[in-house]
């Protein structure tokens, strides 16, 4: 654990577009800091949609050498590193809490140890400082000034992400927000982003300035998975296909007993 | 008139969980201060049978002698519980009197009302099925208990009280002992599998566990019809076999829960407890040793709705009788051990709300939350289980679809053919097949081969998921009648995630 003061050489310059930029812990490779970055955020409620949009921009920017930035709350933020770490690509989170007080359960927990060996886990707060609601606010801040660009994948109203997108217009970042589907309540804020125009749409990794996903193989059974898991049921009559997919590794079970794709 | 001393024995038969021993009542009647002693390890329950055995015979019109009576329950070295002794006391007690003039040969069973009249036990099947095998033909029971009894075989002689056992014995009024129970009409099934819409693979992987034995877990949001499709199994498990009966039904003999017309299990047992059965109503135990819900579906099905609810502690118990078919319960220096091999159903919500996965209606879990609820239920225990399958939600289209539906009893069909085709590989289900088994019995045949070889070179298919895999691939192949296991079979096998 090593502090970085706005005297040192590493501090990432962005951060002085803040009005208060501030020292920031962290542990992992702190050159990630000053690097080319994108911030992905989103609610902790994410839809099936929302997971994969977050999980695929975050693959692009890792193939395009893009570092991912987010908050490793669960829901978006968690499948953003995720995806970033699987892509073998490099992410920075930004703690809304004391490194040394944060402790994740579960898949949470093993992506911290994935982001402190192959990322960098940085927090503007004093090691053993516990969290209170302020912080995430403030924590916001830190990742729209680290980004080049933000993104919000899925926000309903009054949603944190949402105050990652107004820093991110205070400080002159790129603003992208993901269309989603009328009525959801989880797409409310980013929809609205773009109505207003503040937030520009994301159609695909291309509207960020990075090239396309490069199209893998493509079969019935996957195109029918892209919208989310479903019921072997419904895929009853693919079950080759199915069984192929399921050994090659291109497709999962999900622990209630639906498919997905990997 | 009584003679002023004398002895006599009397059997009796012991019952510690499923364990029984036959008991040798010896009955010392001497002069001296008057007295009744019951040596011989007697726990409470025997030692109180001195003032219902004293009552019971005066109130019988036999006289209670008013001399040094010892009563010893050998062998004596371990403990005796249960009121089944009382019968065989009091005749004991009237023989070494000189009141009854001929010997007891017969097993006797049964406990003594004050009044004389003769009230069943639990676990006549078992003890008479003991007395037998020591060569004692005949017993004498109560009316309650006399289907039963007469169901181990031999003669069960029904003495509905103390004083027509006498008479039976003395030969002025000889009984004759009870016919065994006709056999069961044909079940009549509450839920039939044509009673479902829908859920066509559920339905295929109910098929699949009634035919392998295997356990299978149905996961889906509430009201899509787990409990339903549960509930239908019974109608599809293969008919129970002699000697299946028999044990089945002495485990309910031994737990009190035998109909006391029909004695035998003709069906299988469905057990459903509740998610708040503690361990011990689970998996048995207790003073005396009774057997638990593992133990009472034995040859049949363990049924737990809203798995994820059961504690994690109850949960791991279970784990040795899904591996071994039975549980070893030790308790207070004595352990039971009890046979336990059934068919484990689990049905669970995906998520805290349910909603996980259903389309209509999203889930407002947070992931983490979600996690938490899918880590109730732990590796070990899920290892166990060979199918995994999730039932969605029903489009309105299809619930009010009318076509004809496959029947239970044409399901059934199928499943008996599988199963003979088990039995003659040596193993009553596919489930049980050991991995040397598997080597030997599930060979698949080219293009299978080559569907798996790359998963498991690749490590995504652990050994243990490549045998579950294989037995279960087996049963599919059983159930088509197929000799060896072939593509499409390990593909249906794979598509129900075993």
């Amino acid at each position: 654990m090593t502090v970085l003061t706005r005297a040192d050489p590493r501090y990432p310059s962005r951060l002085l577009d803040l009005p208060k930029p501030p020292e920031l812990w962290f542990e992992g490779d702190a050159t990630l800091l000053s690097r080319e970055g994108i911030a992905i955020v989103g609610t902790r409620r994410m839809t099936p949609y929302g997971e994969r949009v977050a999980r695929e921009l975050a693959i692009a920017c890792a193939e395009a050498g893009v570092v991912v930035i987010s908050g490793l709350a669960q829901g978006i933020d968690a499948a953003s590193h995720a995806g970033a770490l699987d892509a073998r690509g490099e992410t920075v989170a930004v703690l809304g809490e004391g490194l040394a007080t944060f402790d994740p359960h579960g898949r949470r927990r093993r992506l911290a140890m994935r982001i402190r060996e192959r990322g960098c886990l940085v927090s503007e707060y004093a090691p053993l400082m516990p969290a209170q609601g302020w912080m995430f606010a403030q924590r916001n801040a830190t990742i729209a000034g680290l980004a080049r660009a933000v993104v919000v994948i899925e926000a309903p109203h009054g949603s944190g992400a949402l105050i990652t997108a107004r820093h991110a217009q205070t400080l002159g970042r790129e603003l992208y927000a993901v269309p989603g589907p009328l009525g959801s309540p989880q797409s409310a804020g980013t929809n609205a982003l773009i109505a207003a125009g503040t937030a520009r749409a994301v159609v695909g990794p291309e509207s960020l300035g990075l090239r396309a996903h490069s199209a893998a193989v493509s079969s019935p059974v996957l195109d029918r998975l892209a919208a989310g898991p479903l019921s072997p049921d419904a895929l009853r009559a693919e079950a080759d296909e199915v069984a192929e997919l399921l050994l090659a590794g291109r497709i999962v079970a999900l622990p209630d007993g639906r498919l997905s794709r990997a | 008139m009584p003679r002023l001393s004398g002895f006599a024995r009397v059997t009796a038969c012991a019952l510690w969980g499923l364990e029984t021993e036959l008991v040798s009542v010896e009955v010392d009647v001497a002069s001296g201060l008057p007295g009744f002693d019951i040596v011989g390890l007697p726990d409470t329950s025997v030692r109180e049978a001195r003032e219902r055995v004293r009552a019971a015979i005066r109130n019988s019109g036999f006289e209670f002698p008013l001399r040094r009576i010892t009563v010893n329950l050998a062998p004596a070295e371990r403990r005796k519980e249960g009121t089944g002794f009382d019968l065989a006391i009091a005749l004991g007690i009237l023989r070494a009197s000189g009141q009854l003039a001929r010997d007891v040969a017969e097993l006797c069973v049964g406990e003594l009302a004050l009044d004389g009249s003769v009230r069943g036990v639990r676990g006549v099947l078992p003890r008479v099925r003991r007395a037998l095998h020591g060569g004692i033909g005949s017993a004498l029971v109560a009316t309650d208990n006399a289907a039963e009894a007469a169901a181990a075989g031999g003669d069960a002689v029904a003495v509905a009280t103390l004083r027509l056992a006498m008479a039976h014995l003395d030969g002025s009024a000889r009984l004759a002992p009870a016919a065994p129970p006709p056999p069961a009409p044909e079940p009549a099934w509450e839920v039939d599998l044509a009673h479902i819409v829908g859920q066509e693979t559920p339905k295929r992987a109910l098929e699949i566990a009634a035919a392998g034995g295997h356990n299978i877990l149905m996961v889906g949001p509430p009201g899509t019809g787990k409990t339903l499709l549960a509930q239908a199994l019974p109608s599809i498990l293969p008919p129970l076999d002699e000697e299946e009966a028999m044990a089945a039904s002495v485990v309910h003999s031994v737990a009190g829960l035998v109909d006391p017309e029909r004695p035998l299990l003709s069906v299988r047992p469905f057990r459903a407890p509740h998610h708040t059965a503690s361990r011990l109503a689970l998996v048995g135990g207790g003073r005396p040793p009774r057997p638990g819900e593992v133990s009472l579906a034995h040859t049949g099905a363990l049924f737990l709705d809203e798995l994820a609810q059961f504690t994690p502690q109850v949960l791991d118990t279970l784990r040795e009788p899904m591996q071994e078919g039975r549980i070893t319960i030790a308790r207070g220096g004595t352990s039971a051990t009890y046979p336990a091999r059934f068919t484990l159903v689990g049905a669970m919500n995906p998520c805290p709300c349910g909603k996980l996965g259903d389309p209509a209606a999203p889930c407002t879990c947070l992931p983490d939350a979600v996690d938490r609820y899918n880590a109730r239920i732990s590796g070990p225990f899920l290892d166990r289980i060979d199918l995994r399958v999730h039932v969605p939600r029903i489009p309105y289209e299809e619930l009010r679809d009318a076509a004809p539906r496959e029947r239970s009893a044409e399901v059934r069909r199928r499943v008996v053919a599988a199963r003979e085709r088990m039995a003659s590989r040596g193993r009553r289900a596919n489930a049980e097949l050991t991995v040397a088994e598997v080597r030997r019995h599930c060979s698949l045949d080219p293009a299978a081969e080559r569907l798996v070889a790359g998963a498991v070179n690749e490590r995504r298919l652990s050994a243990r998921g490549y045998h579950r895999l294989l037995r279960v691939a087996r049963t599919v192949a059983d159930l088509a009648g197929s000799e060896s296991v072939g593509r499409d079979h390990l593909a249906s096998a794979l598509l129900l995630r075993a």
